[in-house]
């Protein structure tokens, strides 16, 4: 590790604000910010935040090491249809397929509602002769010159920024699509090429292409925008390692991230996970839901003995009200996620039928919600929660956004209360309690899939609305237990600190266990692994040594869906079938409560992660001294009704401090309130654990 | 019981949605449980499932939002027969009542319906309803069945579990007559599940809202439903409105549908007298079927789809002819009866056109779907056998095209070409956008698909065909034209009909042809750019656009 650039920053560049974070364990110091997201110019608020951090810690450019980036910038990239223009090659006769989708309807009660625009509208589209079958042997050569025809078509004549290649079974045997690169490079030695079986080597054509395509589309803006920021970092004087944040919460090099930048897509709320497992570990919790609220969105994600919850698909960009379906299937691996359009600025409403909605629209960060003062008319959940007095009006953002209270309550009594007939402090509890609901539903849901109750869970309530929540949800999901860890506002930034270089990939190979060829599996693997070490050699500030772990996507045969099985870290020999079996078995019977007697095992694909170790990181709070209360005021508690509630300054509570509800805590970027029937208790971190009873 | 009906709106609005949101995302969550422990992939590949919440009356309050929709319409007549049945004071914690008679239940025998009621506080407060499609239900394994009881077995309501307890004797009764016990156990299992997922989060939701029952909570949502139901139809023009719709049916025996659809203030009436008599062939659908497939193209209609309960239903009447397709007697064979309840969209809509063209679309090609089964023998010798699932394209509206390949009334979608390859020897050698296959109109109907197909063994196979809008392609509205009709062929040559089985040569290669949807609106109105665009991608040949399009000058935008 180079001498004296001791300091790692976390910044994590979210749709309504940019939160960052400092971290120097030579210095035992820790800094947190918060400001609006510039999306005219992230790099100017990354910038911007990092000479604050480093002013108000008594550092400089000289001292940081590792800075750490996660954006939302691809995701936005796909929703908003901002991305190049780009050109498909696939196989002759299905060029149609990336359109024609899953052929569903997404949204059943609506007749005319219609399905995401293709990415590549179909004059972009050209199949070309070569087909591979589905064991991977080769039915008809590729026609090398109908492919450098359609390169040219695609490059010259629709003067396209990048190209995806995806041919039919390339999962199984890329000879094909390798080739296909080659040729067109060869002639077009600057063109951008993604091809489908180095991007998501899975089987099932639509969702491959469509991964393809994604990252073909978002390539040359990322590439413009990391080379920016990298150059800005530079010249303002940073001389560390830049390193950016994977979906799944790994971390990775610009250089990699350049290539698949699809893989970041899910960066941000990767991190808040991360962090949460974090917490999770520091505090010895087995069985944790990760409450992650921001200025649009609610994520939940369940993280089992110290690390999140991953899935491997994903849906990018969905059209309206986060329906599944509305969006572009990405082969990807993430971490498994529930995402509700309920945060600090969705906007509350009546519908059609006079009842009260909350989101999924949100005032975002501009106009933002009445209570911002910066010209938002319709109330939102933030708004609410300063008039039942979970926020403080002189304490947002540590006192520098004064929030705005009389036309706050203009805006929901125009919008909610007048139209229902009640008041405006009932308004704005049901406001909140709709909004608690909606993220207790989806919570529930999110578990309901994989066989669990949220009861059993303890929740870590983060980002600048979790807290503000966090009671309200437990209460509704019969959680007895909140951890609001320390800088909560900006835990995903921290996540980007807590966070490992990793590299996660797969080779679709299906078989039935029974028959598989463990020669071609080893190969499979060591081919992986070989790709995974070489990546992470450069990482040197992460130590060498690099944990690899298997898995492989399995079901019966005859089944259409797979669940995940860790393999034996032994090679693979001829007893491989039957450990491997045993170890589906108890992940069937885990997930399903049931095996099937005489069913078949086969897998689908085969997983690997390699990763280097996460750095552990004690926030190194000193609290201040002074009086920890700061007065009391009225508040609102679910339940409770409004009572009268001690208010707390965070930063001034010592370890060991034990507080009886009702009470609100504030620190700098978020707040919390729990009510009488909670038992709160200052950790030796300066965590909030939060008992209910 | 304490609670009696209270005044209309006794619920504070904001109480309501809380409540009623919760009750909902129950419903959703239990049919989550019941995709995940469902063994077979039949329910997932399908959808043809439903899960609902009922009060103590068999009326829906909650209806899970994924699954068929229409099937959910089917519950609380079902229910409403159980109990009539086994009458409400006979009812015991940890009953299970069972049934897939088509003249009370989903329509044709896999489709099992299974009842399960709640206790809160030692009173019967409601019961909750699933029904899901079955791997097997025993029966011949074929099309040409001419009689209910060669489709499997007939289970009448039957309790499957007693206060708790299995009943042994029903259990082996069902798996001694079926091939696939195990997944069909398994499936019944995962109904199971999702019932007591549904009634437990009742009962925790009742303690929570210190409710003793759901008659209050039940009784809002039916009238705030009803209501906003009822209004949509009052702003509707009263009037008797009329369509006939035609279709292949069986050979010599083509299928028509008379629909009288009847505005009366706030009120619908929809009457299918006029419609062909039943035939001793397995499109028959029977009347609970005929009333789902009518209701929810007329919820669509109305806006009314968003969180479905026994109050979407109150206004609406659905009637049929005894002996009619429509409204057979048993024990008319009924197995492929989506064939004719697919129909009903294109009816219902084809009669709203003329007053509510803004709120209906043209015929789907999808209307009815088009499923195809392949079967042969492997290069290892053992059998193989895959339904192919692709769709036909839907009709266009006064506000768009009609989406391509999306399938409607249905939401089964397409399956991954490589994973029927992966399954099975077969080589698929395309599968594209059929051109010229939508509807010319104001509007053009969506796409239809291309899909050709081979086999690699060198063996002799079959596909067995089941479809319709042969010879009676999708229609338009108001002057938009029809679609092309569902076709096949083997070797260029066509087929003898889209509902046979077809032995095929093992070099054969078999084409098959999904139909689009049709137009809407006359085609000389028609965007010119739009009539060149289709022409520059394809979608439309210029031959094509020539007749259709007379004069829209397609060279503009091709260059």
């Amino acid at each position: 590790m180079r001498s004296g650039r001791t300091a790692r920053i976390g910044v994590d560049v979210g749709g309504t604000f940019t939160d960052l974070v400092l971290h120097d364990e030579s210095r035992q110091i820790t800094r947190t910010g918060k400001l609006l997201t510039t999306p005219d110019d992230p790099g100017r608020g990354i910038l911007a935040g990092i000479e604050r951090l480093l002013r108000e810690s008594g550092a400089g450019w000289d001292d940081v090491g590792v800075i750490v980036h996660g954006t939302t910038l691809i995701t936005n990239t796909v929703l908003e249809r901002t991305g190049a223009e780009i050109g498909l090659i696939t196989t002759d006769g299905f060029r149609d397929v990336l359109e024609m989708g899953g052929e569903i309807r997404f949204d059943t009660e609506n007749l005319f509602a219609r399905p995401a625009t293709v990415l590549v509208p179909r004059d972009r589209r050209l199949g070309v002769p070569g087909r591979l079958l589905a064991d991977g042997t080769e039915h008809l050569a590729l026609d090398e010159e109908a492919l450098l025809g359609a390169a040219r078509t695609l490059l010259e004549d629709h003067r396209v920024e990048a190209l995806a290649v995806a041919f039919l079974h390339s999962y199984r045997n890329p000879a094909h699509e390798r080739r296909a690169k080659e040729v067109i490079t060869a002639a077009h030695p600057e063109a951008l090429v993604t091809l489908s079986c180095e991007v998501a080597p899975e089987i099932r054509e639509y969702e491959r292409m469509s991964t393809a395509c994604v990252n073909a589309y978002v390539q040359p803006r990322v590439h413009a925008y990391l080379d920016r920021l990298e150059d800005s970092l530079r010249a303002a004087g940073f001389a560390g390692r830049l390193y950016i944040m994977l979906s799944g919460g790994g971390l990775t090099t610009v250089e990699e991230a350049k290539e698949f930048p699809v893989k970041l897509l899910e960066s941000g709320p990767a991190a808040g996970a991360i962090a949460a497992a974090h917490i999770a570990r520091a505090i010895g919790e087995d069985r944790v839901i990760s409450f992650d609220v921001g200025g649009t969105t609610a994520k939940m994600s369940v993280v089992e003995n110290g690390a999140p919850a991953l899935a491997h698909r994903f849906e990018a960009g969905r059209l309206e009200k986060f329906k599944p379906g509305s969006g572009l299937p990405l082969r990807l691996t993430v971490v498994d996620m529930i995402e509700i359009g309920a945060g600090g600025g969705s906007i509350a409403g009546l519908d059609d039928l006079g009842l009260l909605k909350v989101g999924p629209r949100s005032a975002g960060s501009v106009p933002g919600p009445v209570a911002y003062g910066l010209g938002g008319a319709l109330p939102t959940v933030t708004d609410a929660d300063l008039v039942t007095g979970r926020l403080d009006p002189d304490h947002f953002l540590g006192g520098e956004m004064n929030l705005v209270g009389d036309d706050v309550r203009a805006a929901l009594r125009a919008h909610v209360a007048g139209p229902l007939g009640i008041g405006v402090a009932e308004a704005a509890v049901g406001v909140q309690s709709i909004a608690a609901d909606s993220m207790a539903a989806a919570t529930r849901m999110h578990l309901a899939e994989k066989g669990a109750d949220p009861s059993a869970y303890t929740l870590v309530a983060f980002g600048g609305a979790g807290p503000v929540h966090a009671y309200a949800l437990a209460r509704l999901l019969k959680i007895g237990r909140i951890v609001v860890p320390m800088g909560a506002g900006v835990m995903s930034a921290l996540g980007f600190l807590v966070a490992a270089p990793t590299v996660t990939d797969v080779r679709g190979y299906p078989t039935e266990l029974a028959d598989a060829d463990w020669a071609h599996v080893s190969r499979l693997f060591a081919e992986m692994e070989e790709r995974a070490r070489a990546l992470l050699a450069g990482a040197d500030e992460f130590g060498d040594k690099v944990v690899v772990s298997r898995s492989a996507d399995m079901r019966y045969v005859g089944q259409g869906y797979e669940i995940e099985v860790p393999l034996p870290d032994a090679a693979f020999g001829p007893g491989a079938a039957e450990a491997i079996r045993d170890r589906f078995l108890a992940a069937y019977d885990a997930t399903f409560g049931r095996t099937i007697s005489g069913g078949r095992p086969e897998v689908i694909s085969w997983r690997m992660s390699a990763a280097l170790p996460g750095s552990h990181i004690d926030l190194a709070y000193r609290p201040a001294s002074g009086d920890p209360v700061r007065g009391t005021r009225r508040v609102h508690f679910e339940g409770h009704g409004e009572l009268e509630t001690t208010v707390y300054d965070r930063y001034a509570l010592p370890a060991g401090t034990v507080i009886e509800g009702p009470a609100v805590i504030e620190e700098r970027e978020t707040s919390c309130g729990f009510g009488p029937d909670a038992r709160i208790t200052v950790d030796a971190r300066h965590n909030l654990v939060v008992e209910l009873t | 019981m304490t609670s009696s009906l209270p005044p209309k709106r006794a619920l504070a609005p904001v109480t309501l949605e809380i409540w009623w949101s919760r009750l909902a995302a129950f419903a959703d969550e239990a049919a989550t449980t019941l995709l995940r422990t469902a063994f077979s992939t039949i329910i997932r590949e399908s959808n043809d499932y439903t899960v609902v919440i009922m009060n103590r009356a068999g009326e829906t309050v909650a209806e899970c939002r994924a699954g068929i929709p229409a099937f959910a319409a089917l519950m609380t007549p079902l229910t409403r027969e159980l109990l009539r049945r086994y009458p409400a004071d006979t009812w015991r914690e940890g009953d299970r009542v069972i049934t897939n008679d088509p003249w009370i239940g989903i329509g044709h025998l896999p489709d099992l319906a299974m009842v399960a009621p709640v206790f809160h506080r030692g009173e019967l407060v409601g019961f909750t309803g699933t029904a899901a499609h079955l791997p097997d239900i025993g029966g011949a394994p074929s099309m040409g069945r001419t009689e209910l009881i060669a489709e499997g077995l007939l289970v009448p309501p039957m309790r499957l579990y007693r206060g708790g307890a299995l009943n042994e004797e029903v259990r082996s009764l069902l798996m001694a007559n079926v091939r696939l016990q195990e997944q069909v156990w398994g499936d019944i299992q995962a109904q199971v599940a999702a019932n007591e997922t549904c009634r437990r989060r009742l009962l925790e939701f009742l303690d929570d809202i210190g409710a003793d029952d759901l008659e209050e909570l039940g009784s809002a949502i039916h009238e705030v439903t009803d209501a906003a139901l009822r209004r949509s139809i009052a702003e509707l023009p009263d009037g008797a409105y009329t369509s006939t719709v035609e279709a292949d049916g069986v050979p010599g025996r083509p299928t028509t549908i008379q629909c009288r659809v009847t505005i009366a203030g706030d009120r619908i009436e929809v009457d299918y007298t006029g419609t062909s008599p039943q035939v001793p062939y397995a499109i028959n659908c029977t009347l609970p079927y005929t009333r789902a497939y009518t209701m929810n193209p007329l919820k669509l209609l109305l806006g009314a789809g968003a969180r479905g309960n026994h109050g979407s239903y109150r206004a609406l009447t659905v009637t049929a002819p005894e002996g009619s397709i429509l409204n057979p007697r048993f024990p008319a064979p009924v197995l492929a009866r989506h064939l004719t309840g697919h129909l009903l969209s294109s009816a219902v809509y084809q009669a709203l056109a003329p007053v509510l063209p803004e709120r209906v679309i043209a015929d789907s090609g999808g209307a009815p779907a088009f499923r195809v089964q392949f079967a042969g023998t492997g290069r290892d010798g053992a059998p193989f056998r895959l339904v192919l699932f692709a769709s036909a394209g839907m009709g266009a509206s006064a506000h768009a095209d009609g989406l391509s390949t999306t399938a409607f009334p249905t939401n089964s979608g397409g399956g991954s070409i490589e994973a029927l390859e992966a399954a099975s020897p077969l080589l698929f050698t395309r599968k594209e956008y059929r051109a010229d296959s939508g509807g010319a109109g104001t509007h053009r109907g969506g796409l239809g698909q291309l899909i050709s197909v081979r086999n690699t063994t060198g063996r002799p196979w079959q596909a067995a065909l089941l479809g319709d809008r042969e010879h009676h392609p999708p229609r338009g509205l108001l002057g938009g034209s029809p679609a092309l009709g569902t076709a096949a062929a083997v070797d260029g040559e066509p087929v003898s009909s889209v509902k046979s089985v077809v032995q095929l040569a093992p070099d054969a290669t078999v084409d098959l042809l999904f139909a689009g949807g049709a137009g809407f609106g006359p085609p000389d109105q028609r965007d010119p750019d739009a009539v060149a665009t289709d022409v520059a991608l394809g979608y439309l040949t210029p031959e094509a656009a020539e007749r259709d399009y007379p004069g829209h000058a397609p060279e503009r935008n091709t260059q």
